[in-house]
Parts: structure tokens; sequence; C-alpha cells
């Protein structure tokens, strides 16, 4: 019985465990203030898709913006964007930085 | 009694425990809980576990002596990798469906995270293709050569996590375990082979 109760709990603790969603990278951080005065994840996106990006999603990390998405030049990237001036901070491909704006 | 240790030794139902993750990982995906860009993570994450696991047992076994359970994960060591290599494939597929196209994928294969992930795949296709006993009986003590290859592969393996994100907190976290194990080890033969100067005889 305790066998049994030992692989239930190991199943358990494995299935929540893969079941738990991936933490928020934080690469970079922002001091934008309240979300009140935040432009919104909308007008960001359609700022993106006018210049040519394709985006495939966008959050808040670290208080920023976190686009995933491809930029005009065809790179699958990770953006960060500063949510209230839509300033683009960071951009890495697969881990690798692109850009960094100079204080980030 | 019987029941239980059957269900203990049962390779079938250990198969089952290390294909829960997968379970409940495609699960999610299919019910549309999961983007396919964040499949990406669990499943690689699950497959450097299962590696770390498989490559604890022999060192965990040297440091500590044949413990029952270590026994029972030893015979299980093989499972452990094949586990791991089946995430590394699920991992894979995951990225191409996620990518859409090989020319996207090609564009960015030299990746310092990408072209690590790559390698690391090529390095255990041999280890999981002579993970069976007949691979084992034809290339007698070449078995053990190609089965070395875990650790270059572990280490592109980590190398790929690291820099995929730009960030080694997880990888490294996951490196310690056997990273102590294997210190202790070194540090006791090197205390072996060194042994503390006798006191003299007083003459």
């Amino acid at each position: 019985m305790r066998i049994i109760t030992f692989a239930v709990l190991a199943a358990a603790g494995i299935a929540a465990i893969s079941a738990t969603p991936a933490a928020a990278t934080g690469a970079i951080k922002c001091q934008a203030g309240p979300q009140s005065g935040w432009k919104t994840k909308e007008a960001l996106t359609a700022m993106l898709v006018k210049e040519g990006w394709t985006v495939r999603k966008a959050k808040v990390d670290g208080g920023c913006y976190e686009v995933y998405g491809t930029t005009p030049q065809g790179e699958r990237v990770e953006a960060y964007f500063h949510p209230v001036s839509l300033d683009k901070l960071y951009v890495a491909r697969r881990g690798e930085v692109l850009f960094r704006k100079a204080g980030y | 009694m019987a029941t239980v240790r059957s269900l203990r030794d049962s390779l079938p139902l250990f198969w089952l425990l290390l294909a829960v993750p997968a379970l409940v990982q495609l699960l999610g995906w299919w019910s549309g809980r999961i983007d396919t860009m964040d499949m990406l993570a669990p499943t690689g994450e699950t497959s450097a576990r299962l590696m770390i696991a498989a490559m604890l047992i022999g060192p965990l076994m040297a440091l500590i002596g044949p413990r029952g359970w270590l026994r029972w994960l030893l015979a299980r060591r093989r499972s452990f990798g094949v586990a791991a290599f089946s995430y590394a494939v699920l991992h894979t597929a995951f990225y191409a469906v996620d990518m859409g196209n090989v020319a996207d994928m090609l564009a960015e294969a030299l990746a310092p995270g990408i072209w690590t992930g790559w390698a690391a795949l090529v390095l255990f296709l041999p280890l999981a293709a002579t993970s069976n006993n007949a691979a084992m009986r034809s290339l007698r003590a070449g078995w053990k050569t190609v089965q070395r290859m875990v650790y270059p592969a572990a280490l592109l393996t980590l190398l790929h996590w690291a820099w995929v994100h730009n960030n080694y907190t997880a990888a490294l976290a996951h490196l310690a375990p056997l990273a102590l194990v294997w210190l202790i080890l070194v540090m006791r033969r090197l205390l072996q082979n060194f042994p503390s100067p006798q006191p003299s005889s007083g003459v």
C-alpha cells in the first residue's frame, strides 16, 4: 500500500511540476509607474504590426511589455518595450541579445 | 504484498510514470490551454531533468554504496535515459511546429542557444539507438564508449538551456547535484591517494 501511495504522490508531484507555467524571464525591468498611465498592449501590437513585425504573444513582464514575435528582418525574437513610451528596450533571439537600449 | 512488489517492479508502470509529464503537457496543448511556443520549456526541462537523474544514479552508487533504492533506480537507468531522449524529441517536434518552416529554423540554427540544442540531440541519437540489450551484446566494450557520449551531450544540453534564456541560473541549479556528487568522489579519491603523513616513530 505504501508503494502505491508513494507512486501516486510521485505522479502527482511530477504532474504539478510539469503543469506549472514557465516563470517570467525578467530579462529587463521597467519603472513605469501605475498601469493606469500605460499605453495598451493593443496599441503596442498595432505599432509593431505597422512596422512589419508578427506578434505571437504580448504580456507584462518585469513592469515592461514583453513581446514574442518575428522582426521585420524575419528573426524570431523576445523583445521588451517600455509601457509608457513604447520604446524598444531589448531584443534577443533565442537568448542572443541583438539590441539593448542604453541604461537597460 | 506480492501485488505491491509486482507493481513496484513493473517496468510498464514505471514507463507510465515517466510519461505523466508528457501526458499533462500534451493535454494542456491539445485543450488549447498551452500555446505551442510554451510547450518548449516544459518538454526541454523534463528531458534535462531525466538526463540528470540517469547520470546521478552511478555516481551516487559509488558514493554511498549499493542501497536497495539505488539498485532499484539503477535497474531503471536505461528507462530514464530513453525517456530523456523521448522528451528531447518531443521538445524538437514542438520547436519545429512553433517555427512552422525549415527556412526559419535554418536562419537561426547558428545562434548559440540553438546549435547547442541540435548538437545535443545529435549526440543523443547513438545513445538512444544503443539503449538495448542487443546493442550492448554486439558492441561489447565499445558500448560503454558510446554511452559516455552522455557527458558532452549533457554539457551541450545545459549550455543550450542557459544560452537560449541568456540566463545560467536554472541550468546550473540542475547541474549542481551532479557536480556535488562528483566533487565529493574526486575529493575522496584524492584523499585516498595522498594519505595523511604518518607520525614519526620517535627515533
